[in-house]
């Protein structure tokens, strides 16, 4: 099989670092990577603790599919209590670090405890210390891998970093590996920065066994071979979505005031490849995972004569670009048409660490706090914060970079930026947490799926996208919400990625891969028995934190404004008609509390429902 | 008797436009009577793919294909199906 059934556990304020047998009746329950890493969670700590105290714990979980030959096996996520939400947090990223962590012959990093002076922890196998962190303590994410690099000579070592946002306790703070392949949702960075832990660095060179590995090769080529449709992300990555979704209604634009954005053009697929009239191509090339056949990432360069980045020769070379989510966060959200400024905020995501969403979604709502005059230039320090100013967005986004003047309160997130200034309703989030690249009126299914992620607002929590784009009636979302979620959980617990569901493969090629992987019997049934229990086991730890069904909903704005164009225009996000219903094909009670029913068939009881 | 449209094709659909096409674009000429159908049948989609029409800002469904007709310089447009990125 190919799990590692091996543990590294990690305490900071002891300094003590211990390999441990993997509970391997949880690894059958819960797979992997996301339900594996969030039943330790539960097991371990107490989710009422605060999300930056030394009780949080910070787990980086590898799949058993992860560093494998199976297309896209090369994920790994970040759990822990999300500093930006108090709710359970699983960030998920690509690269080359899950795989190596894998290699070096662990399934799960668990970090405990916080330790008194800055430390990071470098891994090779078997051998794994704790380190003083003074020389990069202060640096950003970039400036950490060149000096670790130049340490240990060693260019396959892989490193997850925080930069000086995660340090600085930047509520989306992120974790970046590989320079710019981020874990970067619900501010799993600002934990890892309250530990005082800069970077994990591992080198493994262990493989990853299984106990027939030309029966399993066999299956990865037949499954890779029905990839059959993934040309089109090559070639222009995720950022295609921006004209489909920009002409489909539901492209949330200036604090999701509008769902069209007119400068959409000037921000997609094409204008990323077309020569600008100095001659400069933004896309250089793409770039894979590993282990990816896909190849989705945008490798760009900024202009060099871009206001942003003509004194600043540092930002001249290639890196990662823009993906969609980035080009709406950083573009539409804040009504910036400007590429070259969007890649450049983009570029200061992965340099110093921050999650692009929340920081395009917290610019948004202080724009729109500027806008109606809750906040004047003596708050911004004398920056005119106005929608569709690039100037303001690179600035503003290098002061939160930096934790600096008004960057402080960007730093905050749009819920707490906004509740300051007295208009908590201008914070497009769920708990917490800032909408992705869609818009829950014209995509109702997307609405009920923001409404009832357990991290927050999402959009790859689940895959109401085809149902979505068929109708905005509401019969049938909550089953296929529900159901997604599920599959959802399944899939992000097995070491692969979401995205090859998009180019051809089926639900059934990922169940393949997990059973020639896992040596089980993995059936359909069991596949999305154990999703589902991975969901009702994430609800708990929500419940345990203290939140509950007045958390289940969107801002006022998605409930009771219309759309004012699109495919959706003149509607509202009728949640309240799809999550009572929501709630009963969950098996949840009336208060979105999972029945002893529900928990008894998905082996949930012996962990208490209620706080 | 003829007309001049436009069609564009956004996300993977790109793939299915006519040789010389502009990046996501291209200009058709057909008979001034046609209807969506007619036009929709010069492009070489396979019937497998899902897509949906907006003709001029205007979602046009399914069962209305036959029955739309098309106008000189309609800005006709096929989505790919949304999918999160």
């Amino acid at each position: 099989m190919s799990w590692q059934q091996q543990i590294l556990r990690v305490n900071l304020s002891t300094g003590d670092c211990k390999i441990e047998p993997l509970n391997m009746e949880w690894a059958e329950d819960y797979l992997g990577q996301r339900g594996l890493g969030s039943k330790y969670l539960l097991e371990e700590m107490d989710p009422a603790a605060d999300p930056l105290s030394a009780e949080n714990k910070l787990i980086f979980a590898t799949g058993p599919l992860t560093g494998t030959m199976a297309s896209t096996g090369g994920r790994y996520s970040v759990i822990t209590k999300g500093a930006l939400t108090g709710a359970i947090a699983c960030s998920n990223s690509g690269g080359k670090f899950g795989a190596e962590l894998k290699y070096a012959g662990y399934d799960l990093l668990i970090i405990e405890g916080e330790s008194e002076n800055p430390v990071y922890l470098h891994i090779e196998d078997d051998k794994a210390e704790l380190c003083d962190a003074t020389e990069v303590w202060g640096k950003t994410v970039w400036q950490t891998e060149e000096l670790l690099q130049q340490k240990y000579r060693d260019p396959l070592m892989r490193f997850a970093s925080i930069g000086q946002a995660g340090e600085n306790l930047c509520r989306f703070a992120c974790v970046v590996n590989d320079m710019h392949r981020a874990a970067g949702r619900s501010g799993v960075g600002a934990v890892m920065g309250a530990k005082k832990i800069k970077t994990i660095a591992v080198r493994g060179t262990k493989g990853v066994t299984n106990a027939n590995p030309a029966a399993f090769f066999k299956i990865v080529n037949e499954v890779n071979a029905r990839m059959t449709d993934r040309d089109g992300m090559s070639r222009d990555g995720t950022i295609d979505m921006m004209d489909v979704t920009n002409r489909f209604g539901s492209l949330p634009t200036r604090n999701n005031r509008q769902v069209q954005f007119e400068g959409a053009e000037k921000m997609n697929a094409e204008a990323m490849h077309t020569p600008n009239a100095n001659g400069h191509t933004n896309l250089v090339t793409n770039a894979a995972c590993f282990g990816c056949t896909i190849g989705c990432g945008r490798i760009c360069k900024i202009d060099p004569t871009h206001f942003s980045v003509k004194d600043k020769p540092e930002y001249h070379g290639a890196s990662g670009g823009l993906e969609y989510e980035t080009a709406y966060a950083l573009g539409s959200a804040v009504g910036v048409d400007d590429i070259d400024a969007a890649t450049y905020a983009g570029f200061l995501c992965n340099e110093y660490g921050m999650d692009p969403i929340s920081l395009g979604g917290s610019i948004a709502a202080a724009m729109e706090l500027f806008d109606i005059g809750a906040i004047t230039e003596k708050e911004t320090g004398g920056i005119k914060l106005e929608f569709g100013s690039a100037e303001a967005l690179c600035t503003i986004s290098e002061l939160t970079a930096k934790g600096e003047g008004f960057g402080k309160d960007i730093a905050l997130g749009s819920k707490r930026l906004a509740e300051k200034y007295g208009h908590p309703d201008l914070s497009m989030t769920v708990k917490g947490q800032e909408f992705a690249a869609y818009d829950g009126r014209s995509m109702q299914g997307m609405g009920l799926a923001y409404a009832t992620s357990n991290r927050g607002a999402c959009h790859l929590r689940a895959d109401p996208y085809e149902h979505d784009f068929e109708t905005t009636d509401i019969p049938g979302k909550a089953e296929i919400v529900k159901n997604s979620q599920d599959e959802v959980s399944f899939i992000d617990s097995s070491g692969l990625c979401l995205f090859p569901g998009g180019c051809g493969w089926t639900l059934d090629d990922y169940r393949t891969l997990v059973a020639a992987a896992c040596d089980g019997e993995w059936s359909e049934e069991r596949m999305q028995e154990t999703g589902e229990r991975i969901w009702n086991m994430e609800r708990q730890f929500n419940l345990k934190a203290g939140l509950s069904k007045k958390d289940d909903t969107l801002p006022k704005r998605i409930l009771e404004e219309p759309a004012t164009s699109g495919t959706g225009k003149g509607l509202v996000c009728r949640l309240d008609e799809m999550l009572p219903e929501y709630y009963r094909l969950r098996g949840w009670d009336e208060e979105g509390v999972p029945t002893q029913d529900t928990l008894q068939r998905l082996g949930l009881l012996s962990t208490p429902v209620t706080p | 008797m003829t007309i001049q449209v436009t069609v564009k094709l956004f996300g993977a659909l790109r793939q299915y436009l006519p040789a010389g096409s502009s990046f996501n674009s291209c200009e058709l000429t057909t008979a001034a009577d046609s209807m969506l159908e007619d036009v929709l049948g010069m492009i070489p989609i396979p019937e497998h793919k899902a897509y949906l029409v907006i003709i001029n800002d205007e979602k046009i469904n399914r069962e209305d294909y036959t029955s739309t007709r098309v106008q000189e310089s309609d800005e006709i447009v096929l989505l790919p199906p949304i999918k999160g990125g």
